[in-house]
């Protein structure tokens, strides 16, 4: 839209105003955009028989029974139940160690910081890929495979440089008058920790949270590798599973597709600062 | 790291805070009013603060990537514990494997499309809704969406689309009279590939949106407003007044969007499994199904680590530019 004089700086302009064709162009990209989604809710709220005729055709009927199915047949209310169970210790695990790690590496100093440090700084560098098959067979001597524990503890393993490192930025920023002042007021260590800091962090934490419980969520490698047994099998592995076995039955394998999205998409677009703020700044602080 | 294609992790080395108000405390104890007990019971806190992230790190990242390193030079089956030594083979036969040429040529298809479509695309985008008000917070989270997205669910949903008969990529085509052009777009070898690559830039481009918008943020809109003056036309200011200032932060997630390209797995590996006849196998691809399917251990390990090589001369181009953006925002 043309820019309000007066008043307010002028907001910046691309290249170009914002008239009609502007907006028309945005609407089209955002359908088309969307277009994959619109498929996924159309399909799944057909009737079986329509989903045979003609599967793709947009809300050409409606009735629940695909999700029915999906819940009945398809055990989607278990993976989605497994997906909670891996999803939400993990994430925990992740931000509350983080928070502590990051504070540590913020304001402490401490014997075996540099070491330490190094190797958060490693689980930065190197990706899942390089160590993924050596720690299949970890796993296994450790009697890891297919256990809640196991793959929560590696899930959060592959988030927790990550977090430490994001938790960290946070602290070095909050000044240090705060904790001189509560030393004189005699607060121990670890109330200046908890009581003081902490407090001043949780917008931080908050976004960790969201960021680091989508990235667990939509982990498909780890259940794939490290749960061949399928005990505790999430909504990622339960659909591929679902797709490999059945992809004739559409209706269902829809159902079952926008039951493993639908609870992202509501959390993004609840929380879509927070998640946006966890992506940036992964991409841009240095 | 697994499943997103520009891993958030690519935030690279951070530096050692020497600023921090603890490194301080070192010196002169009494400036900040730190006497003896107050730092051991800080060095107390700190350590207990950070022994359990180690221990995970240690046991869950270090210990297997060391064992990595180990299976490079043996042959390890999953079954015998003491695998035989081979020394160099498993590099002799790699650099010898057709299969991974054909696996890496596609990766590099991959990556070069994968990234150049998605910056075009994405800075186009964000150059659209810049500066636009009205429903810009909506756009943002719509052209965002498919990136947070599982990609197995993708993978299905864009597996309807390229359906031969009743997909609607083929039945659009027919309508504009393009039925010559009509294919079975994931069995057909021809275009598999494109066609896997063709929905991973629908899930990155929200990406690089988000990050050049909010670059874009930064942009001094007087010069932006005096090329107006000057007679600048659109083109013009976009080359010399926008791009030069958002370049630090294009570069950046250019690195990023690279990188990621060398990791690709979950949509080749829902989409197509690597098929038809190995045309969408890629370097991830092929490193699982021999570890996992051939149970030939040390060389899709060897494979693994030779992807995370190759990635690691870009990995060290986008630690320098994110240091350099970090300097810069300090005014340093």
């Amino acid at each position: 839209m043309t820019g309000r004089e007066g008043g307010r700086t002028k907001k910046p302009y691309a290249p170009g105003q914002a008239g009609p064709g502007r907006h028309l162009l945005l609407a089209v990209v955002a359908v088309f955009t969307l277009f994959p989604l619109i498929l996924t809710v159309s399909t799944t709220l057909k009737t079986s028989q329509d989903v045979k005729v003609n599967p793709f055709g947009l809300f050409t009927s409606f009735s629940t029974e695909n999700l029915v199915t999906a819940f009945t047949v398809g055990q989607f209310g278990d993976y989605l139940l497994n997906s909670i169970l891996l999803t939400v210790p993990s994430t925990l695990l992740v931000v509350v160690l983080s928070t502590m790690a990051g504070y540590a590496f913020a304001r402490l100093p401490f014997p075996g910081r540099t070491p330490a440090f190094y190797l958060v700084v490693l689980g930065l560098l190197v990706p899942f890929f390089a160590y993924m098959i050596p720690l299949y067979f970890q796993l296994r001597s450790m009697g890891l495979l297919d256990s809640l524990i196991g793959i929560n503890l590696v899930l959060a393993s592959t988030q927790l440089s990550f977090g430490t490192w994001f938790m960290r930025a946070f602290f070095t920023d909050l000044p240090v008058e705060l904790e001189q002042a509560a030393r004189v007021d005699g607060a121990t260590e670890w109330q200046i920790f908890g009581r003081i800091m902490v407090p001043l962090v949780t917008s931080g934490m908050g976004a960790l949270s969201v960021f680091t419980f989508l990235q667990n969520w939509n982990n498909f490698l780890v259940p794939l590798l490290y749960m061949p047994g399928g005990n505790y099998r999430p909504l990622t592995t339960g659909l591929y599973l679902f797709l490999g076995g059945r992809s004739v039955d559409i209706g269902p394998l829809a159902a079952g597709t926008l039951i493993t999205i639908l609870p992202v998409v509501v959390l993004f677009v609840v929380m879509q600062r927070q998640v946006t703020q966890g992506f940036i700044s992964g991409a841009v602080k240095g | 790291m697994t499943a997103l294609p520009a891993p958030p992790a690519a935030p690279t080395a951070p530096r050692e805070p020497d600023e921090t108000p603890a490194r301080r405390g070192r010196r002169p104890p009494l400036r900040s009013g730190i006497n003896d007990a107050t730092r051991k019971a800080q060095r107390r806190l700190g350590i207990l603060l950070v022994l359990p992230t180690v221990v995970i790190m240690a046991v869950f990242l270090l210990f297997p990537l060391g064992n990595a390193v180990y299976y490079l030079f043996v042959d390890f089956n999953g079954i015998d514990l003491a695998p035989p030594f081979i020394g160099l083979d498993n590099f002799a036969e790699l650099a010898g494997d057709p299969d991974v040429w054909a696996a890496f040529r596609n990766n590099v298809i991959w990556i070069v499309i994968g990234t150049v479509a998605p910056l075009v695309l994405g800075l186009g985008l964000a150059l659209l809704l810049w500066g636009v008000r009205r429903g810009s917070a909506i756009y943002r989270v719509i052209f965002f969406l498919p990136y947070v997205l599982p990609q197995v669910a993708v993978g299905v949903v864009w597996g309807w689309i390229y359906e031969p008969t009743r997909g609607w990529l083929n039945r659009v085509l027919d309508a504009v009279g393009l039925e010559s052009i009509t294919t079975g777009w994931l069995g057909n070898p021809d275009t598999a590939l494109y066609a896997v690559l063709a929905t991973a830039i629908w899930t990155a481009v929200g990406f690089v949106f988000v990050i050049i918008l909010s670059a874009l943020r930064n942009v001094d809109t007087e010069q932006v407003d005096a090329s107006l003056l000057d007679g600048a036309n659109w083109f013009q200011r976009l080359r010399y007044i926008v791009l030069p200032q958002i370049m630090p932060v294009f570069v950046m997630v250019t690195a990023i969007t690279l990188i990621g390209g060398f990791a690709v797995f979950d949509l080749v590996f829902v989409m197509t499994g690597g098929g038809p006849a190995g045309a969408t196998e890629v370097l991830g691809t092929l490193a699982y199904s021999s570890a996992f399917q051939l149970n030939r251990i040390s060389y899709g390990t060897t494979l693994a680590l030779f992807i995370t090589a190759l990635a690691v001369p870009f990995a060290v181009w986008l630690d320098r530019v994110q240091a350099r953006l970090a300097r810069e925002r300090t005014g340093g």
